[in-house]
C-alpha cells in the first residue's frame, strides 16, 4: 500500500513535529502542529517499526512489511473524514452527528467530535423521540468501545475529488451576487430555473400553484384599468429607453453592442468597486476588509501615484472632491451645525495636511477639482498637500493684504493661518501670522506662483473681489462662471517674476482669497453641483475668536477593517 | 448465502465483494468492501454507485454484524494511484468546518421546539444577518403571541 503525502513523509514529520525545530515544510509551521503530530502518531505509528520513508517532497513511501496494506487503508480512509461531517452510532443505539477531528482505530473505532449534536436518541427506548433541542458539544470524544459504526456522505477518496472542495465551500461561506450572476459572462446568460421549494420546508400549498401558469395568464393591466376605471395609459416604454430596432439589422446592431459592451468591461481601472464587479483582483492588500470591499463609498483617489490605493487619506480625488474626500467625515459632521467659516475653514486646511501622499500633478487632479464648473471656494481649500504647506502660508498672508478691505475675510485668513502653522511642524515663517497689513514680503508673492486660487464665488455674493490667479490654464477654465463676477487678476499683472507652470510635485490648491462673511464653506457642499449658489445670505457673520483653541487632527490612520464576528458570516444552507 | 453472527469468518471480507448486512441494532444495508481490519475489526464499506469521486463510506465494527449475505465480487473500489492525503487541505476543511457549525449553531435555538426551530429556519432563508433574523423572529413572535 502506497500512501503519498504531499510535501514530505507524515512519519518523518511527526518526530519532528514534537521537537521544537520545526521543519521546512508548512507541516512544521502549522500552529497546531502539535495537535496533529498527536493525532497522526497513533494513527500512523500504531507501536509498529517505523518505515523508512524518503523525505524528498511529493515521492512516495514504501510500507515496510511490518504494516498491512489493509489496515493502512483504514488509515487513510478515516484520515480523510478529517473536517467532514459523519454520524457515529453507539452501541446504546443513539446517534451522535458532527465533524470529525481525529480518530483512533486501532483497536477499536474511537473518535473525537466537532460541534456534535444528538439526533437520535435511542438510549430511552419507548419513549417520544420528539425532544426539545439541546445545545451542541463543542468537542466530544466518544470512546473505541461504545462506537458500533461512523457514516459518512459525500467523502472525497480519491484525489480529483477534494481539489476543487475547499475552494467550493469557501465560496459557499459568502454567497456574494458576483458569485451568484457571474456577470463576467456578458454574452451567456445566467441559466434561471424556476423556484421549488425546499424538502423540508413547512407546507405551504399556496404557493404551490402560484407559479405554474403562463406567465402573464393574459392579463392586460392598463386593459382592465381602462375598463374598470376609464383611465388611459400614456405609458410608452420608448420614452425611457432606447428604440430597438428590430429587423435584419438587429443582429449587427446586436454584435456591436456587445462589443463595445466587452470593449468597456475589459478596460482597466483602479477602481475597487469597479474590479469587484469585474471579477479583477486590484491590489491584494490584507486591510481591504468585507465593508470597503463591497459596501463603502470609494474615497480613495484616482490618482496614480505608483500603485499606491491610499484609501483613507487621500482627500484630493476626483470622485470626492465635492464631498472633501475622507479625513473631511469631522468636517462633514461639523457642516450641519456650524454657521462658522472658521472651523471649517480651518478643518478643510488641516485635512489637506494629512493628505501625505497626495501627489498632485498639475493638470489632471486639480482640474477634476475644478472642474465642475462653480465650486465653492471651499472645496477648493481642501486641496493644499503639506509639501507646499509654508509656500501655502506665504500666499496666505499674501492675499490677505489684499484684502484687507474685508476684516471678516482678515480675520478667517488668520485662522487659517494660525491652524496651519500649529499643525506643519515644517513651519519656517514662524508666528508672525497675526500681521495682517500690508507687511508683506514681496518674495512671499513670489512663490505663489503655482497656487492657483480659482475661486468660483456665486455670482451675487462679492460681485467686487479681487482674486489672484497663477498661470495655468486649466484651472482658469474651471472658473469660468466666476469670470463674470470676479475681478480676476492674472499673476503677470503683478510683476511677479518667473511665474510659470508650476512643478509637477505641487499641487496648485486653491487658497480662499476671502470669505464669504458668515459663510459656512462646508454647508453648501450639497449644493456644488449646479452654477447656482445656495448660500445662505442670511447666515451670521463669521467674527474671528482669537481665543479660540486651535485644532490639531490626530494622524488619521487607516480606516480599521471593521470587526468581523463569525456568528454573522452569511452562510449558505 | 446468509451468515448468522457466530458464523461469519472475517476472511470472508474480501476488497471489493459486495455484501448486505444487518446489524444488531437493526440497521440494514449494503454495501462494497473497501477494507477489512482485522486487529480493530473495523469493515469499511463504499455504500450506493454515485458517479464521481464521492463515495458514502460506512465505518462497521463486524462484531455488530447480525447478518451477512454475500452479494457478488467486485473491483477494488479504491484506486490506489489515487490516494494522496494533503494535510493542508485537511486541516483547512475542518476549521471551515468548524467554523460553519459554529454558526450555525448560532441559529439554532436551545430549549426551543421543533415547530418554533422550523419558523426559524425557515425565515433564515432570506440570507439577512443574525441579528436582523432575530429582530424578525421575536416581533413575529411577538405579534402571534401579542405581547
Amino acid at each position: 500500500m502506497l500512501i503519498a503525502e504531499e510535501g514530505a513523509a507524515v512519519e518523518m514529520n511527526l518526530q519532528q513535529a514534537m521537537q521544537p525545530k520545526s521543519p521546512a515544510n508548512g507541516f512544521g509551521r502549522r500552529r497546531a502542529d502539535r495537535d496533529w503530530g498527536t493525532r497522526f502518531e497513533n494513527k500512523v505509528q500504531s507501536g509498529k517499526a517505523h518505515t523508512n520513508r524518503s523525505s524528498n517532497a511529493g515521492t512516495t513511501g514504501k510500507v515496510g512489511v511490518y504494516e498491512s496494506p489493509l489496515r493502512d487503508r483504514l488509515v487513510y480512509l478515516t484520515t480523510c473524514l478529517i473536517g467532514h461531517p459523519v454520524e457515529v452510532q453507539l452501541k446504546n443505539g443513539s446517534v451522535y452527528s458532527g465533524t470529525c477531528y481525529t480518530t483512533n482505530a486501532e483497536k477499536e473505532f474511537a473518535i473525537v467530535l466537532k460541534m456534535a449534536r444528538l439526533i437520535k436518541d435511542d438510549s430511552l427506548r419507548g419513549q417520544k423521540a420528539e425532544c426539545v433541542s439541546k445545545a451542541p458539544s463543542k468537542t466530544l470524544i466518544l470512546p473505541g468501545k461504545e462506537v458500533v459504526q461512523v457514516v459518512a456522505k459525500d467523502v472525497s477518496v480519491t484525489i480529483d475529488g477534494m481539489s476543487n472542495e475547499l475552494q467550493h465551500a469557501k465560496q459557499q461561506e459568502i454567497m456574494i451576487d458576483s458569485f451568484i450572476s457571474r456577470s463576467q459572462l456578458v454574452e451567456t446568460e445566467r441559466e434561471l430555473e424556476p423556484w421549488v421549494p425546499d424538502k423540508d420546508e413547512p407546507q405551504c400549498p399556496e404557493l404551490d400553484n402560484i407559479f405554474d401558469g403562463h406567465w402573464n395568464r393574459g392579463w392586460d393591466q392598463f386593459e382592465t384599468n381602462e375598463m374598470l376605471f376609464g383611465v388611459k395609459s400614456t405609458f410608452d416604454e420608448e420614452l425611457y429607453t432606447t428604440k430597438l430596432e428590430r429587423g435584419p439589422q438587429m443582429k449587427d446592431l446586436e454584435r456591436e453592442a456587445v462589443r463595445i459592451a466587452r470593449e468597456i468591461e475589459g478596460e482597466e481601472t483602479r477602481d475597487l468597486h469597479l474590479a469587484e464587479e469585474r471579477g479583477i483582483h486590484l491590489d491584494e492588500s490584507f486591510d481591504v476588509d468585507e465593508e470597503t470591499r463591497f459596501s463603502s463609498v470609494f474615497r480613495g483617489g484616482a490618482i496614480d501615484d505608483g500603485g499606491h490605493e491610499e484609501l483613507d487619506d487621500v482627500v484630493l480625488s476626483s470622485h470626492s472632491s465635492e464631498t472633501f474626500g475622507g479625513p473631511s467625515a469631522s468636517c462633514n459632521k461639523k457642516s450641519a451645525e456650524l454657521t462658522h467659516a472658521k472651523s471649517n475653514v480651518g478643518t478643510q486646511v488641516l485635512s489637506t495636511s494629512s493628505s501625505d501622499e497626495v501627489q498632485c500633478s498639475q493638470s489632471n487632479p486639480c482640474a477634476d477639482l475644478h472642474h465642475p464648473g462653480s465650486h465653492d471656494r471651499a472645496a477648493q481649500l481642501a486641496l493644499e498637500p503639506p509639501t507646499s504647506l509654508s509656500t501655502l502660508r506665504s500666499e496666505t498672508r499674501a492675499q490677505e493684504d489684499r484684502h484687507c478691505e474685508h476684516g471678516e475675510l482678515d480675520s478667517i485668513k488668520e485662522h487659517v493661518e494660525e491652524k496651519m502653522l500649529t499643525d506643519d511642524a515644517q513651519l519656517s515663517k514662524g508666528k508672525d501670522s497675526k500681521s495682517l497689513d500690508g507687511k508683506k514680503n514681496e518674495s512671499d508673492k513670489g512663490r505663489l506662483s503655482s497656487y492657483t486660487t480659482a475661486y468660483t464665488p456665486p455670482s451675487h455674493v462679492f460681485p467686487k473681489y479681487n482674486k489672484k490667479t497663477s498661470s495655468p490654464g486649466q484651472l482658469l477654465d474651471g472658473v469660468a462662471s466666476a469670470k463674470g463676477a470676479v475681478e480676476m487678476q492674472p499673476a503677470n499683472t503683478r510683476g511677479r517674476p518667473g511665474i510659470s507652470a508650476p512643478s509637477n510635485s505641487e499641487c496648485a490648491g486653491a487658497l480662499p482669497t476671502s470669505s464669504v462673511p458668515g459663510l459656512s464653506p462646508c454647508s453648501s457642499m450639497g449644493s456644488l453641483s449646479s452654477e447656482k449658489s445656495t448660500l445662505n445670505p442670511h447666515a451670521k457673520e463669521f467674527k474671528l475668536n482669537p481665543n479660540a483653541k486651535s485644532f490639531t487632527p490626530s494622524q488619521t490612520p487607516a480606516r480599521p477593517p471593521s470587526p468581523m464576528s463569525d456568528g454573522s458570516l452569511l452562510f449558505s444552507n | 448465502m446468509a451468515m448468522e453472527g457466530s458464523t461469519i469468518n472475517s476472511e470472508d471480507f474480501t476488497v471489493g465483494c459486495l455484501l448486505s448486512i444487518k446489524t444488531t441494532l437493526g440497521e440494514e444495508f449494503d454495501g462494497q468492501v473497501i477494507t477489512f481490519d482485522r486487529p480493530s475489526n473495523i469493515l469499511v464499506l463504499q455504500e450506493g454507485s454515485k458517479p464521481g469521486p464521492k463515495r458514502n463510506i460506512r465505518f462497521l465494527k463486524a462484531n455488530y454484524i447480525k447478518e451477512l449475505s454475500f452479494l457478488g465480487q467486485a473491483e477494488d473500489p479504491l484506486d490506489i494511484k489515487k490516494c494522496y492525503i494533503d494535510l493542508h487541505r485537511l486541516q483547512a476543511r475542518e476549521e471551515l468546518a468548524v467554523r460553519q457549525a459554529e454558526a450555525d449553531a448560532e441559529r439554532i435555538g436551545v430549549g426551543v421546539t421543533a415547530e418554533a426551530q422550523s419558523i426559524f429556519d425557515a425565515l433564515s432563508k432570506t440570507y439577512v444577518s443574525l441579528s436582523l433574523l432575530l429582530w424578525c423572529y421575536i416581533s413575529l413572535l411577538a405579534s402571534v403571541l401579542c405581547f
